[in-house]
C-alpha cells in the first residue's frame, strides 16, 4: 500500500470514468461505423478526407475558444474577428500590395491586439466575458464593414489557395495542419506549467492566485490563444475561395461552442482536452456531412446542432454529482461528512 | 398519513421521545455507515451528538431528516412509527424538523424580514401585509430576546446575525425538533453564548435540540446529553453531568488523548518575519510584531478585528497603504502572493475549499501547484514523474489518509485536505508559513495531527504565523500570542500571562486595569 507505484499509477475510478470521459470518441465511432454501413457514398476515401477538411479550421478556431471556456469565460467576438482577419489580409495583399508574409505578420498582430482587448477588458476591467466580448464583436465588425462596405475582396494569389486546399500525398494540408496545432496545445496544456495553470485558473481562481499563479497574465493569455487560433482557421477559411470576405464568421460562432462543449469542455471551467475538442469538431462535421447525403434539407442541420448543443450540455450540467459518486464507491474509507 | 399522526399524538403522554432511532443501519454501497445506532431525544432536550468526521452524525441527522433512507431499522416521531421509504425532507418538514446548517440558506439580497418570512407570507387583499408581518418578526425576536435589524439585505449583517435569522426562521414554522449542524464552527466566543442563549429559550418551550459540533466545550456547556459514534458504531449516550472531557475525547476516538498539545519549542535562530506599522485601511492599523526561526506566535481577536487581512497583507493578497515587512531582516516589498512565495512565505488560509484547494485537481496537482517551476524538464516541460514521487514522499510524511495520487481531493475528509494545503507549502519548503485558523470544522484526532505538524515546523527551523479563534489552541501552541481589537494589537501575551482570562478581556477590548 506504501508503495509509490501504487499510488501514482493508480488511476481514480478505473474504466468506467475513463469511458465517461472520452464517450464523445466512442459516439464517433458508432456514428462513422452507422454512416458506413448505410451510407455508400459515405465510405469513399474522398468524402472522409473531405470531412477531415472542412472540419480542420473549425476545430483549430475551437480550440481557441477551449482555451477561455477552460478559464471559466467565454469569447463571442471570434465571428467577427474570422471577418476582421479575412478581409484585412485580402485588404493588405490586393489593395496595398504587401508581400504576403508581411500581411501574414501584421494580421497576426491584429489578432493579439483584439485578444488583449478581451482579456484586458475581462480581467482587469472586471466585466462578464459575455458582455465585454459582445461589445468588442460589434465595434470589429462595424470596422470590417467601415473598411470593406461589406464587399468581398478577391483576388489572392493562386499560391495562397494550398493552405485550403492543397494535398500532402492523399491527406489534405488543413488536416495536417490541425494535428500540428492539437499536438503543439496538447503539449502545452497536459506538459507545461503555463498550460496547468489554465486549468487551476478556470477551476478556483482564488486558490490559484494564493498558490502564485499570474492570474491575471492567465485570464489574458487564454484571450489572446483564442483570437490568435481564430486567426489562423480565418486565414484557412479565406484561402478556400482566395477572398476576403467579412460574413465569414457569421455562422460559426454557434459550432464553436458546440464543438468546445461536445470535446467535454465544462462550461464552468476547469476541466477539458484539447483532443477531445478535435473529436468533438469530427462529430459535428460528419453528423452535417451524413445529413447532406441523404439529401436533407440543408436548414435542418441547424436544428439538429441546436438539439445537440442542448442535449450535451444537459447532461453536462447534470451528470457531474454522478462521477463523485462512482468515486465514492471505490474508495468508501474516506467518505466526506459534511 | 400526517393529519393522523398529528391527532394521534395528542393522547400520548409527555414523556414520549420527540424522536427515537431504533437500531438504525444505513449502506451506501460498498460501505456502511452507521451501524445499529440508537438515539432517542426528549423534549425540552438539548443532545449533543459527537463523533470524528466520518463517524456517521451527519448520516444519522440526514436519516432523521428523511434526506437518506435508512437500510434497516425503525424510526419514530412524537412516538409513531414512520414509514422510511416513503419518508422525505418535505414530510419531516410537515412533523415539525427542521435543520440549521453553517452554511447560510439565505438570501443576500433580502432583508432579514423578507428571508424569515420567505413562503409564509401574510396576505391583505391579495398583496403582502409587511405591517402585519413587521409586528410578527418583533414578537419573535423579543421571544429570542435577541435585538437584529431585519431592513436591511442580510448580506450587510455579521454571520452571527445571519445565524439568529436562521434561527429565527425555525421557529417561526413552528418546529419540534431544531438540528444544529455545526452552527458555531464559524462563529466566535461571544456570539455562541447568545446561540447557548436561545437554545435555553427553546428548551422551555418543550422543542428538542440535536447539536452537532467538534467543539467539545460547547458540548459540556449547552447540551443536557450526548450520543458518541465512532466509525458509524453507537458508542454510549448518557448524560452530560456524568462525564469529563477526557472520557468523551477517549469515547469519540476510541483512544486516550494524553496531551492535547505537543510542547511548545523553544530553541529559537534568527529573526525571520519582522513587520512594522503595517495599516490597511477598514482592516487593520499600524501593527507591529516579529517573529523568528522556530517560534510560534498567534493572532487572537473577534470577528472583524482584522487578523485574515494581516496575514493576507504579509502574503501579498490584501492591499496595504502603509508600513514596512522584513524577511530575515531584509525589507521587501511584497505586491502579490507571487513575490511572497519566492520570499519563501506560505499561506494556508482559513476557507480550506474555496481559498487553499482547488477542488477539480487531484491531490497531485493541489499538492505541487505552488511549486510547479521546481519540476522543470528541459526548462519548459513539466516532469510528472518528479512531481508525482515528491508529492507522495511529502502526503506521506503528512500520514495522509488517500488511495491514489490521481484522487479528486474534493471526496477526503476535511482534515485529509488541510494537510494537503499544508504540504503544498512543506513541498515548496517555505520558511514562514502562515496559518489562518487551521482547524476550522476538522475533528479531534485530525487536530491534533495538526498541531503535532505545526510543532514539527517549528523544529526545522521554520517560523509559524497562527491564527485561531480558539484560545486554547493560541495558548497551547504559541511562544507569543498578540491580541488584535478592531484592527490594532490591545496586548502581547507570554509566559505566564498566557491565560484565557488576559486574552479573553484583550479581546473584547477591556485593559487589564479597569
Amino acid at each position: 500500500m506504501n508503495n509509490i507505484d501504487e499510488k501514482a499509477k493508480r488511476y481514480n475510478g478505473g474504466w468506467k470514468l475513463f469511458l465517461k470521459e472520452w464517450v464523445i470518441l466512442i459516439l464517433l465511432l458508432a456514428l462513422v461505423l452507422v454512416c458506413s454501413l448505410f451510407l455508400e457514398r459515405f465510405r469513399t476515401t474522398n468524402n472522409i478526407m473531405n470531412i477531415l477538411r472542412q472540419a480542420s479550421f473549425t476545430a483549430i478556431i475551437a480550440m481557441g475558444e477551449f482555451f477561455v471556456i477552460l478559464t471559466g469565460q467565454m469569447d463571442m467576438s471570434i465571428s467577427s474577428t474570422i471577418g476582421m482577419i479575412s478581409i484585412f489580409f485580402a485588404g493588405f495583399v490586393v489593395k496595398m500590395g504587401l508581400p504576403i508574409w508581411l500581411a501574414l505578420f501584421l494580421v497576426l498582430i491584429i489578432a493579439v491586439i483584439i485578444g488583449i482587448i478581451n482579456g484586458v477588458l475581462v480581467v482587469y476591467g472586471k466585466m462578464p466575458s459575455f458582455i465585454a466580448t459582445l461589445v468588442v464583436m460589434n465595434v470589429v465588425r462595424g470596422i470590417n464593414y467601415l473598411y470593406s462596405k461589406g464587399l468581398p475582396i478577391s483576388g489572392l494569389p493562386d499560391g495562397f489557395n494550398f493552405l485550403g486546399s492543397g494535398y500532402v500525398g492523399i491527406v489534405p494540408f488543413p488536416v495536417i495542419l490541425m494535428f500540428i496545432v492539437a499536438t503543439i496545445l496538447y503539449i502545452l496544456t497536459a506538459h507545461t506549467s503555463t498550460g496547468r495553470s489554465f486549468f487551476a485558473v478556470g477551476g478556483n481562481m482564488e486558490a490559484s492566485k494564493l498558490s502564485g499563479i499570474n492570474v491575471k497574465y492567465i485570464g489574458i493569455l487564454a484571450f489572446v490563444f483564442c483570437s490568435v487560433l481564430t486567426g489562423i482557421g480565418a486565414l484557412g477559411l479565406t484561402a478556400k475561395t482566395l477572398a476576403g470576405n467579412v460574413t465569414l464568421g457569421d455562422e460559426l460562432l454557434f459550432d464553436v461552442m458546440t464543438i468546445v462543449v461536445l470535446g467535454g469542455t465544462s462550461l464552468t471551467g476547469g476541466r477539458g482536452r484539447v483532443f477531445g475538442v478535435v473529436i468533438g469538431a469530427l462529430f459535428l462535421q460528419v453528423i452535417g456531412n451524413a445529413m447532406v447525403l441523404l439529401g436533407i434539407n440543408t436548414y435542418w442541420q441547424w436544428v439538429v446542432k441546436g438539439a445537440i448543443l442542448i442535449v450535451v450540455v444537459l447532461i453536462d450540467s447534470n451528470t457531474k454529482r454522478d462521477i463523485v459518486k462512482t468515486k465514492q464507491k471505490i474508495q468508501p474509507i474516506i467518505m466526506e461528512e459534511k | 398519513m400526517i393529519s393522523g399522526i398529528q391527532a394521534d399524538e395528542k393522547g400520548r403522554n409527555e414523556k414520549a421521545p420527540l424522536i427515537q432511532v431504533k437500531n438504525c443501519t444505513m449502506e451506501f454501497p460498498g460501505v456502511r455507515a452507521l451501524d445499529d445506532v440508537s438515539f432517542a431525544l426528549m423534549p425540552g432536550e438539548c443532545h449533543g451528538l459527537v463523533g470524528e468526521n466520518g463517524a456517521g452524525k451527519s448520516t444519522l441527522s440526514k436519516c432523521i431528516i428523511g434526506e437518506n433512507h435508512m437500510t434497516d431499522g425503525e424510526l419514530y416521531v412524537e412516538g409513531k412509527k414512520i414509514r422510511i421509504s416513503t419518508y422525505s425532507i418535505k414530510e419531516s418538514q410537515k412533523l415539525g424538523i427542521q435543520v440549521v446548517h453553517q452554511e447560510f440558506q439565505l438570501m443576500a439580497d433580502m432583508t432579514g424580514l423578507e428571508n424569515i418570512f420567505i413562503g409564509h407570507y401574510t396576505t391583505k387583499s391579495g398583496l403582502i401585509d409587511w405591517k402585519a408581518l413587521g409586528k410578527k418578526a418583533k414578537e419573535l425576536m423579543d421571544f429570542l430576546q435577541c435585538d437584529v435589524n431585519l431592513n436591511v439585505p442580510v448580506k450587510y449583517l455579521r454571520t452571527a446575525e445571519k445565524q439568529i435569522i436562521q434561527l429565527a426562521k425555525a421557529v417561526l414554522s413552528e418546529s419540534k425538533v431544531l438540528i444544529l449542524d455545526e452552527l458555531t464552527s464559524v462563529l466566535q466566543e461571544k456570539d455562541i453564548l447568545n446561540i447557548y442563549r436561545i437554545i435555553g429559550i427553546l428548551k422551555k418551550r418543550g422543542m428538542g435540540i440535536i447539536y452537532i459540533s467538534h467543539r467539545l466545550n460547547e458540548i459540556f456547556e449547552c447540551c443536557d446529553s450526548y450520543t458518541v459514534l465512532c466509525d458509524g458504531r453507537h458508542v454510549k449516550s448518557g448524560n452530560v453531568v456524568d462525564i469529563n472531557k477526557a472520557q468523551l475525547i477517549k469515547m469519540i476516538i476510541g483512544r486516550e488523548m494524553t496531551q492535547a498539545f505537543p510542547p511548545v519549542n523553544q530553541r529559537f535562530g534568527e529573526m525571520m518575519l519582522e513587520v512594522k506599522g503595517l495599516t490597511a485601511p477598514k482592516a487593520f492599523r499600524d501593527i507591529s510584531f516579529h517573529a523568528r526561526a522556530g517560534e510560534v506566535i498567534g493572532l487572537a481577536g473577534l470577528l472583524g478585528a482584522g487578523k485574515t487581512e494581516l496575514v493576507h497583507a504579509i502574503f501579498g493578497s490584501h492591499k496595504i497603504i502603509g508600513g514596512e515587512i522584513y524577511i530575515k531582516g531584509k525589507k521587501a516589498e511584497i505586491k502579490n502572493p507571487r513575490q511572497a512565495i519566492k520570499l519563501g512565505i506560505g499561506l494556508i488560509p482559513d476557507e480550506r475549499r474555496t481559498l487553499g484547494l482547488n477542488m477539480q485537481f487531484d491531490i497531485k496537482d493541489n499538492t505541487t501547484l505552488p511549486s510547479m517551476d521546481k519540476f522543470r524538464k528541459f526548462k519548459i516541460f513539466q516532469d510528472h514523474n518528479a512531481e508525482a514521487k515528491a508529492a507522495f514522499d511529502i502526503n506521506e510524511k503528512l500520514e495522509l489518509n488517500y488511495y491514489s495520487l490521481w484522487q479528486n481531493v474534493k471526496n477526503l475528509s476535511g482534515g485529509n485536505q488541510q494537510k494537503i494545503v499544508i504540504a503544498k507549502w512543506m513541498l515548496r519548503n517555505s520558511e514562514i508559513i502562515l496559518l489562518d485558523e487551521p482547524t476550522r470544522g476538522i475533528d479531534v484526532g485530525a487536530k491534533f495531527e495538526i498541531y503535532k505538524l505545526i510543532n514539527e515546523l517549528t523544529r526545522q527551523g521554520k517560523c509559524v504565523v497562527l491564527v485561531s479563534p480558539e484560545l486554547e489552541e493560541l495558548i497551547g501552541l504559541c511562544n507569543r500570542v498578540y491580541i488584535m481589537f478592531e484592527g490594532a494589537i490591545m496586548d502581547i501575551v507570554e509566559g505566564k500571562r498566557k491565560t484565557q482570562e488576559i486574552i479573553i478581556n484583550s479581546l473584547l477590548g477591556v485593559s487589564e486595569n479597569e
